[in-house]
């Protein structure tokens, strides 16, 4: 039988993978930054959560929802700050971050600082659906999410992300039409964002404003630069060697943000590329075992023979 | 008529950069333009090609204005160019440089996109792009490591991608090798014989010379003349503004 | 009423107009946004609140705050961004926000997590006309920017430097070519922008008696908005800006008392700027 400690734990890492996922469609796929991952995160929890708890919509209903209305409020959001220079995008969500705070904080239909509260976990065949059933729920999600990331990233949509990372300029003159490839990656990655949301508030079953705060926005970026930007599986790594982190050691929790800060510093100033990018010296080490067993190999037939 | 420009003015912070510019292009016709540097001639390519929006005038693709369309709306109507600095999708090989501006029969429409790209057909018919401007052995390379040479037949093969009535070409020979200088210029030639219409900057006056029957001298900003090579050559205001101080 | 929420309006605004300014002129001329600047105003505040601790006098520890400010800014920029230029504009932002998240958990770790009291004797007095009437906080502030703002006027319309800056904040390849320092230019940019936000810090310190960890989040975003306002790099459009935000704050929420969240106002407005007129107030196009 597997600990509930554990179980804990890995349902929390799955649930930051996704967000890391999400974050990396608009920042690794796009180039795009988000710095409102976290409200993104907030307003499809909240919704859900209050679709459940005040209309009484089920789980499968509620979570959902709170995927598309994250979603939507990313496209009245995305549209125009895109729209005019990429710049505004960060500024504008590094201010919806405060601004979803505040909201939930104050307004006593979000039920201000107590959060809300009552949210059941989800129920199937006519049961609650126990811990290790709900990780293996969220694992298939997650994976569901990373077979579509595959399948977008060799499409059209994933060649325009390229080319308005690499030449915002010059994509435009080649046809592409850069707003709106920026608005669909946006969108997508707040309604990831949300579902991640979702089952969060059924996780925890009550959910409170600070869970959502600018620390939090900070979390998930890390866990996308620490893994590799714009890889598919630098974010999970990234989510889960992070999420693992402070269970280890209890003094890295009370230092937790400090180092995430240092963190963020030190991979852009020497690492880049995140642990699974390129010119990553986690991979060139790889590959140098690699070779110089290969090459062993080869001294070894060689003298064989 | 296939471009027709009126009047254009543009100005930033209060300099003109271009005044009063009228011209206009055929099909299958390479037009020149030269000038002095500083004299409008990039500002000019970036109007068209939809970058900067025009102060003033009027530009005509085909009897309909480019006024207010986005780069990516004036590139999909058939105007494609390079750029003089140049700037293909370093990280992506030549092959992928090319499908970016392959893709835009794609774009428009959310169902085709998400479609993948790396399809049977569509690289045969991107291969032969490629084969026509000389870079099969470069296909599958990433484009940072090429000479500078490559890098510019790549942004030609990106702009030919886009099925262009019309290319603009910004100083295409500009830092070339003799034998990458013939190669290209054999492929200007044929481009225009499809009935391309080319507009062409360039510095070196051999090029323009050779290939263009029509030239239009730019300088601050304005036109100062229009006419074929020979007249151009002995045009008093052209040699006292541009040949003057360079020869 | 009217005539003294305009007063506290603009004292409001004239500190936004100092922290807003160093992140105008840093975005001018590096195209960075540098939200960092936020730890600085932090730090200022900070430096500010052990001087005046240590030599109990206000005047000069508002000066050392602001050389504080200056100095860390400088490092920023010499030992963080300089190296980071080259790469995609994505890399200098975040290491911007990982420094700026350091910096905030740093103030907590040393100062602790507690709000620090400033209880300065500045020593200017109220100011008192009748029924209109000024706190000597008030006054402070609107003294220290009034002055700061002349400064920066006189540099940057008078002084050769000044003409590199704007020079710099154009087109620095150009001013480049024409001989312009670049790189001592964007030094003094740092300098000049982040000894700003340290005399806001402190400024607000005293204002609101209280000194925090946390005291540059909400700062960080408020003032990236109202550069958005005034135009990205816009420097008049900037002060501008910064009177609009302030102003637009007290009368809704102090006047009017519309239950809405203050520190939104200026997300609301920089949100309106965006849709109607995306180059800011003062911008064309």
């Amino acid at each position: 039988m597997v600990s509930g400690y554990l179980i804990t734990i890995l349902i929390t890492i799955t649930i930051y993978a996704m967000l890391a996922h999400s974050l990396n469609i608009i920042t690794g796929r796009a180039g795009q930054i988000s710095l409102g991952h976290s409200a993104f995160f907030g307003i499809g929890a909240y919704t859900s959560a209050l679709f459940y708890t005040g209309a009484g919509l089920s789980f499968w209903l509620s979570v959902p929802l709170g995927t598309i209305i994250s979603g939507i409020v990313g496209a009245l959001l995305g549209i125009p700050c895109l729209r005019v220079r990429d710049d505004f995008l960060a500024i504008t969500t590094m201010g919806i971050v405060f601004v979803v705070e505040a909201v939930f904080l104050y307004i006593p239909f979000f039920g201000g600082a107590m959060g809300v509260g009552g949210i059941d976990p989800p129920k199937w065949f006519g049961r609650e659906m126990s811990k290790p059933e709900y990780f293996i729920l969220l694992l298939i999600v997650l994976i569901l999410l990373l077979f579509f990331d595959r399948r977008l990233e060799r499409s059209w949509i994933g060649l325009a992300w390229s080319s308005i990372r690499e030449d915002e300029m010059a994509a435009g003159t080649m046809g592409v039409d850069i707003v709106r490839f920026k608005v669909i990656a946006f969108i997508l990655g707040s309604a990831i964002a949300g579902l991640a949301g979702g089952f969060y508030a059924h996780f925890l079953t009550f959910i409170m404003p600070q869970n959502f705060g600018f620390g939090q926005s900070i979390v998930i970026l890390c866990m996308v630069v620490f893994g590799g930007i714009g890889t598919r599986w630098g974010p999970i790594l990234g989510a889960i060697i992070l999420g693992i982190l402070p269970e280890i050691s209890r003094p890295i929790m009370e230092y937790r943000t400090f180092l995430y800060g240092l963190l963020l510093v030190a991979m852009m100033r020497f690492q880049p590329g995140g642990l699974l990018g390129e010119e990553s010296l986690l991979v060139k080490f790889f590959n140098s075992v690699g070779s110089s067993v290969r090459g062993k190999r080869i001294i070894k037939n060689a003298s064989r023979s | 008529m296939l471009l027709e420009v009126k009047n254009l003015c543009k100005e930033f912070d209060g300099l003109r950069a271009l005044d009063q510019v009228s011209f206009s292009a055929r099909e299958g016709e390479i037009l020149g333009i030269i000038g002095p540097n500083g004299a409008g001639k990039t500002t000019l390519f970036n109007i068209i090609s939809g970058i900067y929006s025009p102060s003033n005038g009027e530009i005509f693709f085909q009897g309909k204005s480019l006024l207010r369309l986005k780069p990516h709306q004036i590139s999909r109507l058939g105007v494609s160019r390079t750029f003089q600095i140049v700037r293909p999708f370093l990280n992506l090989d030549v092959e992928t440089n090319i499908l970016v501006a392959w893709g835009h029969r794609f774009y428009p429409s959310l169902l085709k996109s998400i479609e993948p790209f790396r399809k049977v057909e569509i690289l045969e018919e991107v291969r032969t792009i490629i084969e026509r401007t000389g870079l099969q052995p470069y296909a599958n390379q990433p484009t940072k490591n090429l000479p500078l040479g490559i890098k510019k037949r790549v942004e030609i093969a990106r702009a030919l991608a886009l099925r262009p009535r019309l290319l603009l070409l910004d100083e295409p020979t500009g830092g070339l090798r003799f034998e990458e200088f013939v190669q290209l210029m054999a492929l200007i030639r044929q481009i225009s014989e499809e009935g391309i219409g080319v507009l062409l900057i360039e510095h070196n006056m051999q090029v323009v010379m050779d290939l263009c029957r029509r030239i239009v001298v730019l300088d601050h900003g304005s036109k100062i003349a229009e006419g074929p090579p020979e007249e151009i050559r002995s045009n008093p205001r052209v040699i006292e503004a541009y040949l003057g101080k360079e020869v | 009423m009217l005539v003294q929420q305009l007063a506290n309006g603009i004292a409001v605004g004239s500190v936004y107009a100092l922290i807003s300014l160093g992140l105008t002129m840093v975005y001018g001329i590096l195209r960075i946004l540098h939200i960092a600047h936020a730890g600085i105003y932090a730090l200022g505040a900070y430096t500010g609140w052990f001087a005046f601790r240590l030599v109990g006098e206000f005047w000069l520890s508002l000066f050392i705050g602001m050389a504080g400010s200056a100095l860390a800014g400088y490092l920023i920029e010499r030992f963080l961004y300089s190296p980071l230029l080259h790469l995609p504009r994505i890399a200098p932002l975040i290491v911007s926000i990982g420094l700026f998240t350091a910096m905030e958990e740093t103030f907590r770790i040393v100062a602790g997590p507690h709000t620090l009291t400033y209880n300065a004797k500045i020593g200017i007095g109220d100011l008192s006309l009748g029924n209109f009437k000024l706190t000597e906080t008030q006054l402070l502030i609107l003294i220290v920017t009034f002055l700061i703002l002349i400064i920066l006027w006189v540099i940057l319309s008078r002084t050769r430097t000044g003409l590199a800056m704007r020079a710099c904040a154009m087109d620095a390849e150009t001013a480049s070519s024409f001989g312009v320092n670049v790189k001592a230019i964007v030094a003094i940019n740092f300098l000049i922008g982040s000894a700003m936000a340290g005399a806001a810090g402190v400024l607000i310190g005293v204002y609101d008696n209280q000194v925090w960890p946390t005291m540059g989040s909400i700062p960080a975003y408020k003032a990236l908005a109202i550069v958005v306002l005034g135009g990205l790099g816009n420097i008049p459009g900037t002060v501008l800006a910064s009177f609009v935000v302030g102003m637009a704050e007290t009368f809704f929420i102090g006047i009017l008392a519309i239950p809405f969240p203050r520190d939104a106002v200026a997300f609301v407005a920089m949100i309106l700027v965006l849709m109607f007129r995306p180059y800011g107030l003062l911008g064309k196009g």
